[in-house]
């Protein structure tokens, strides 16, 4: 079972953003799972229509650690969390199971996205 | 005074930028503007979209600050920020949490007081570097800071230059000592006097970093100093001309350079210089003169050359001796002394300053320091002209604010990028390999017995973080999505510039500091008399460290 995230960083303050079941939430582990391809492509392309509310929308990987969701990615991790050096800011500053998961997780691959906001700046 | 005062023009100039930008913010906002044409508009006011939030980027002019800028800053960090901010190796300062609906306020807030964020992004000619000690030390030549404000005026918003084939940075020297990095920029510019005593630059062009580095050739050895601006507008016509745009990664000036030899790249730029209407473009006497005066009226008090509450501070002192023997350097005035605040206190943030640090760094610039305060590329700042005898009031409060560490060039004395923490290009974090290393050093006679050896850390190949000059650079590189860490030794970024050599397979986060650990005794157990660690590598060469790092690493 393949498991995705839809993501965005919202336009007006560029906070880190996921989807979630209608709505757009700030934490992660609020964000809905999609367990098939098909639902999670819709999703997205709606994202992609919102261009005054949010900055390239893009689907990331999300494995279960312990039966806890976490970003596939380091950076992506690092984008759910906050600054790995100011474990008070971001969005890693309430905790919760979720957070500490994804703080205690190994290994990744490559960014699921951005790749083409990267290549542009 | 001793600072280049804005005039109207320019004062105007920056309100009508920070309302055009509000327009466009609100355009975007509204849907008026697509994503695709906004951004090289914000990225031209120098606001990027990073891992977490917007990121401002501002300009400070050849890194020098007046108290109410840095106050302004300060205040910037508090109301739109989350209270501090990053003073980068460009010698500007990075505010990583700002949301783009205050951006407009933000820039009306800085054209205040005379600051921006043009010429901090894009592929233009950005802020120009400069020794921070200018106007300050007894080394220098000639003051470079007017040679960087004429440079500022032609080059900002200049039409010709604002969509070169890539981003172009311009460094100038004075001093024997280099300080700026100058043969890693595109263009480097040396004051010298040739035989005569006329004053000119050696023109250094097509240095740079990132994926490629190269050390910029020489290509004319005295350029009269009048001419300074003609000539650069011809290197940036052949430039514009010739280099590529097909090919982010070959469109830098140093790629140009390398392919048509430095030679004939100088011989197409001395026939552009050759046809050009130099009259047009060089800087009038008068206008010169004009900038001089501005930078030239510090009333230096007359003084001699020793102290007494200096000499008697240090003698009771041993913490405020240390510090007067690190980060102290002689000023051109009796008197006097260059005062350099290390942002490296082992353990912070490598270039990170509160707000509250801020504001107590203007004070301290304000009251002792002919309001001047310098932004080094080592992510330092600099009080240029202290009084000795204001030293111990300038130390004391330095370390209320956890800013009197005594390091500057030794191995804690660390540059790192802000790293994947917060940069949208990174592949691996810096910041916490300098944290650790520092930490690691952090005993102040260890440090000083260790002596000057200048770290660098790169989150990613665009090499912001100098790994290419460091005398260990440190490169964090992406293999198969975990952090990984490339070390290199043998560079510098000063008068013996050279670009650092990989020493072997890139290691693991954990295993990194244990590297530095163990290059740092094979440097002590080999070096001779008076050796830095970067002598001593040029006289070994790699392989003794090439063997113990990955003999350990096994």
């Amino acid at each position: 079972m393949t498991l995705q995230a839809l993501t965005a960083n919202r336009l007006s303050d560029g906070i880190v953003v996921f989807w979630s079941h209608g709505r757009w939430v700030e934490r992660f582990p609020d964000a809905e799972l999609f367990t098939e391809p098909a639902p999670a492509e819709t999703h997205l392309a709606a994202a992609k229509a919102l261009p005054t509310e949010l900055v390239d929308p893009y689907l990331i990987d999300i494995r279960l650690d312990d039966g806890q969701p976490v970003p596939v990615s380091y950076r992506e991790r690092v984008r759910a969390l906050g600054p790995t050096i100011h474990p008070d800011m971001g969005k890693q500053a309430e905790g919760g199971p979720i957070i500490e998961a994804i703080q205690h997780a190994a290994g990744a691959g490559r960014s699921t996205g951005r790749l083409s906001l990267i290549r542009r700046k | 005074m001793g600072i280049y005062q804005y005039d109207t023009i320019d004062a105007a100039m920056l309100e009508d930028r920070a309302a055009e930008f509000r327009a466009q913010v609100a355009r975007r906002l509204s849907g008026e503007l697509t994503e695709d044409q906004f951004k090289p508009l914000r990225l031209m006011n120098g606001l990027y979209l990073q891992l977490h939030a917007y990121m401002l980027r501002v300009a400070i002019p050849y890194g020098t600050l007046s108290g109410a800028q840095l106050r302004t800053l300060a205040d910037v960090s508090r109301r739109f920020d989350k209270g501090y901010g990053h003073f980068t190796t460009r010698t500007n300062i990075q505010f990583h949490w700002i949301k783009l609906k205050d951006a407009p306020d933000i820039l009306d807030a800085l054209a205040k007081v005379g600051l921006h964020a043009i010429q901090t992004s894009g592929n233009c000619i950005r802020n120009t570097t400069t020794d921070p000690y200018a106007g300050a030390t007894a080394e220098e030549l000639d003051d470079p800071r007017p040679w960087c404000e004429a440079i500022r005026q032609w080059s900002t918003f200049h039409p010709e230059f604002t969509y070169l084939p890539r981003k172009f940075k311009i460094a100038v020297t004075a001093s024997a000592k280099d300080r700026t990095a100058a043969r890693a920029h595109d263009i480097g510019l040396k004051l010298r006097r040739n035989r005569d005593g006329e004053l000119g630059f050696e023109v250094m062009v097509g240095g740079g970093m990132g994926r490629t580095p190269y050390l910029g050739p020489t290509i004319r050895e005295h350029l009269p100093a009048r001419h300074l601006l003609s000539y650069l507008a011809a290197i940036l016509r052949v430039y514009n001309r010739l280099g590529r745009r097909d090919n982010i990664y070959k469109a830098r000036i140093k790629i140009l350079v390398a392919s048509l030899g430095a030679e004939e790249f100088g011989r197409q730029v001395e026939a552009e210089w050759a046809a050009m209407d130099r009259a047009a473009v060089d800087l009038p006497d008068e206008e010169l003169a004009r900038i001089r005066g501005a930078f030239g009226l510090i009333d230096f008090e007359t003084l001699p050359p020793t102290s007494a509450a200096f000499e008697v501070r240090k003698a009771q002192d041993l913490a405020f001796a240390r510090f007067a023997r690190n980060n102290v350097l002689p000023h051109k005035k009796a008197g006097y002394a260059i005062v350099n605040i290390a942002l490296k206190t082992p353990g912070e943030v490598p270039g990170d300053c509160s707000a509250d640090q801020m504001d107590a760094i203007a004070d301290l610039a304000t009251r002792y320091s002919f309001d001047d305060v310098r932004v080094t590329h080592a992510q330092n700042l600099v009080l240029p002209h202290v009084k000795l005898d204001d030293l111990p009031a300038v130390f004391d409060r330095l370390s209320e604010i956890g800013l009197a560490a005594p390091n500057l060039d030794l191995i804690s004395d660390i540059i790192a990028c802000p790293g994947l923490d917060y940069c949208a290009l990174a592949n691996a974090r810096a910041i916490p390999i300098a944290q650790h290393i520092a930490e690691r050093f952090a005993e102040p006679d260890r440090a000083e017995h260790i002596g000057e050896l200048k770290i660098k850390i790169s989150g990613c190949i665009n090499a912001c973080g100098h790994h290419h000059v460091g005398h260990i650079g440190i490169l964090g590189v992406d293999k198969k999505g975990e952090e990984f860490y490339q070390i290199s030794l043998g560079g510098s970024g000063a008068e013996d510039a050279s670009i650092a050599a990989i020493l072997g397979p890139a290691l693991p986060a954990p295993k990194v500091t244990e590297a530095v650990e163990t290059l740092v005794e094979t440097y002590l157990s080999t070096r001779q008399e008076g050796e830095r660690f970067l002598d001593t590598y040029r006289r070994i060469g790699a392989a003794p460290f090439k063997e113990a790092v990955y003999a350990d690493a096994d």
